[in-house]
């Protein structure tokens, strides 16, 4: 001991006693968080739908047309099209295009903007064609054999110049000539509306409802569950039809009758993790201070079981979407001429035949926002969950 | 097991009995009443339309008349469609329904079974990662988007099979399609889930050890202990398929009792929404504890008894 000089003896500074070894361990949030990150489809399903909710409620507003205005003459216009040009004697061209389904014209300008329709002659009904005016030139439209053909007064053949996209009316007009972007926009707020306010219903009723039977039990439980039973022994969209023919259709009864019926699922959940949670130490602890049942429930167990709660809401807002556009779609839904994305499904099957891109925009809308809330629901669950592998 | 059924029996009972007493009661507090239309009616007809059909006796008395009814069987006559019973707009509709709903039953497990399977014994190769793009495809898809999009692809443009109706054999084919689409991509995604980790057990390990031929590996010892929360489903399975009806039979055009329903939803012809839904009921019920029963045959490990507790 003796060899051990005395400076070795010396304190060190206080700042380089403890070296550190390991970063601070990441709290429970921070772990899910860099999970839930680390899930591409998850943060893509995110941003899908922040981009989605700002397109729905503030879209509309900068938009030059609105849901319910309707031009009849300007009724099913594709999204895009082929312009057609002719050019008369004083040298002037007119650029339009073809509406090969309803056999209308269209003036548009070089950008593919939208002047209006074309006035042609009358009709001859028996050579099935109709005569069009350019200054001296006239153009006839021959729709006698399809596919439709326009033929200048020497015979020859008007050829497109090419594809273009329609600036006034991006995604085109329905068949009372209204704009689809709009509608659509408005119908993705009313569907949104729909179903995070159903869900936030459900939410409160299921949690409470299965909060109280599963810190209640015994009597009380089995009573509450026997009635859960009963109400989800027949397929949920039954009562919603059922409580919709009586409210009569509306935004407000159909918020009303997917929000009274969906909380037996979230009922149940919550009512499983209570059970399991209320026998752990620290119930009985709170028990011991004197909390009332009101506070462990609130401020004990349901916290604990925040995990699967999160995880059956995220799963709710899509089927509440999927019910209202299923709604909407056999006509239960909002009333015209407020749009759903069900109700324009359902108006573009009418003329499926004809105008296919009039489905297009609201199916592709609905099918991504529901893969969207799935792959969250899928990557929340997972990050939520702490034995998945980290 | 004879005391199970018998209490099951009881509760459904029960459970009819609710849906009964809410449809009734729902359908009475809807304003306007079955007569109320454009067209004005004379009192003394209107009077006498009510007494035919007892609807000027008090609301009790009408209630203990329907009960009455539905325990013979008898759920009444249409409001909108005079000497026509909702039992024979069932009677009507049930074989088009059936059809389609077995069919789809049917392609739910024999395409949603294999197909998982494939994919979880070629897990991460492309078999699975092709078979689950596909099934997440068809859970987000909504039932009356793959049918319109398919009525346009098969029907219009390629023009394999017809557009509407069932008089061909391969009308079939868009509406079991299209009824079945979710389920198939349900079921393989669970089938798959179910395999992978009934294939990590250690039975799986000791009948690999013992020697036992692959084929045997799989199907006795892998498949069967997996295939038991497909069967689960199938309950939810066979009620959603109901009520996928609704549109399904509305796209297509099939004379099937979902159409029959929407038809009377959109006519308010509250007799038969509430025989409808009461007949719906019913049938779903049964399912349930049919397919119940499957579950306890096919799992002896599962006690009734305690899952009726």
């Amino acid at each position: 001991m003796t060899d051990i000089s005395p400076e070795m003896w010396a304190k060190v500074p206080a700042a380089e006693k403890v070296a550190p070894i390991a970063p601070p361990a990441p709290t429970y949030g921070q772990e899910v968080r860099r999970r839930l990150w680390a899930n591409k489809p998850a943060v893509v399903s995110i941003v899908f739908i922040i981009l989605l909710v700002i397109a729905a409620f503030f879209g509309p507003y900068f938009s030059p047309h609105t849901y319910y205005k309707q031009d009849l003459k300007l009724a099913n216009i594709p999204p895009f099209f082929e312009t057609y040009a002719v050019t008369d004697g004083a040298g002037e061209t007119t650029r339009f295009f073809l509406n090969a389904s309803n056999f209308n014209l269209y003036e548009v300008d070089a950008e593919g903007n939208m002047l209006g329709l074309l006035r042609g002659g009358r009709k001859e009904m028996i050579k099935k064609s109709q005569p069009y005016e350019f200054g001296d030139q006239t153009l006839t439209l021959d729709y006698s054999k399809l596919p439709v053909r326009l033929l200048l007064e020497d015979g020859s053949e008007v050829r497109p110049s090419g594809w273009s996209w329609n600036k006034t009316y991006l995604f085109g007009t329905d068949q009372l000539g209204r704009d689809i972007l709009v509608r659509q926009l408005y119908g993705a707020q009313i569907s949104l509306t729909v179903a995070f306010v159903a869900t936030l219903v459900n939410f409160f009723i299921g949690v409470f409802y299965g909060g109280i039977a599963g810190y209640m039990g015994g009597k009380v439980d089995a009573v509450m569950m026997r009635f859960v039973e009963i109400i989800s022994t027949i397929p949920l969209t039954l009562y919603v039809v059922l409580l919709m023919v009586v409210f009569d259709s509306g935004l407000l009864s159909i918020i009303v009758a997917i929000g009274s019926v969906f909380w037996v699922d979230m009922a149940r959940i919550v009512r499983g993790q209570i059970l399991s949670l209320k026998s752990q130490d620290y119930v009985a602890a709170a028990r011991t201070m004197g909390a009332s049942p009101a506070r462990i429930l609130t401020r004990h167990l349901l916290p604990n079981s925040i995990g699967p709660i999160i995880v059956t809401l995220t799963m709710l807002i899509p089927s509440a979407i999927f019910i209202e556009s299923f709604m909407s779609f056999i006509g239960l839904g909002v009333t015209p001429p407020l749009a759903s994305w069900g109700s324009l499904t359902s108006e573009a099957v009418e003329t499926l035949r004809a105008y296919p891109h009039q489905l297009f925009f609201p199916a592709a809308a609905i099918s991504l926002t529901m893969f969207a809330f799935n792959f969250l629901g899928d990557g929340l669950r997972d990050a939520l969950d702490p034995r998945v592998g980290r | 097991m004879f005391t199970y059924i018998l209490n099951r029996l009881g509760m459904m009972l029960v459970t009819l009995w609710a849906i009964v007493t809410l449809t009734f009661f729902l359908m009475h507090a809807v304003p306007g009443g079955p007569f109320v239309s454009e067209r004005m009616l004379a009192p003394e007809i209107a009077a006498a339309l009510n007494a035919k059909y007892g609807l000027n006796l008090p609301i009790w008395e009408q209630y203990l008349n329907y009960l009455g009814r539905i325990l013979t069987f008898d759920l009444g006559p249409s409001f909108k469609y005079p000497g026509v019973s909702i039992n024979s707009m069932i009677a009507a509709g049930l074989p088009v329904t059936l059809q389609t709903g077995l069919l789809a039953v049917i392609c739910v497990v024999a395409l949603g079974v294999p197909l998982g399977v494939i994919a979880a014994l070629n897990r991460n190769r492309w078999p699975d990662t092709t078979v689950m793009f596909i099934a997440t495809l068809g859970v987000a898809i909504p039932s009356y988007v793959i049918a319109t999009v398919s009525i346009y692809v098969f029907a219009l443009r390629l023009g394999w099979v017809p557009t509407f109706g069932l008089d061909d054999w391969r009308g079939y084919f868009l509406p079991v399609f299209a009824l079945s689409g979710f389920w198939i991509s349900f079921v393989s995604r669970l089938t798959r889930s179910s395999l992978l980790e009934t294939l990590e057990q250690d039975y799986m390990v000791t009948a690999r050890a013992k020697g036992l031929r692959k084929g045997q590996i799989l199907f006795k010892h892998g498949l069967r202990n997996s295939l038991l929360p497909v069967v689960t489903v199938l309950g939810p399975v066979v009620a959603n398929l109901i009520t996928g009806s609704f549109v399904i039979e509305q796209i297509f055009a099939l004379p099937g009792i979902g159409r029959q329903f929407v038809l009377s939803i959109t006519n308010r012809d509250y007799t038969a929404i509430m025989g409808i839904t009461i007949f719906y009921a019913a049938i779903l019920m049964v399912m349930i504890l049919i397919v119940d029963l499957l579950y306890v045959w096919l799992d002896p490990r599962i006690k009734l008894t305690k899952a009726a507790a």
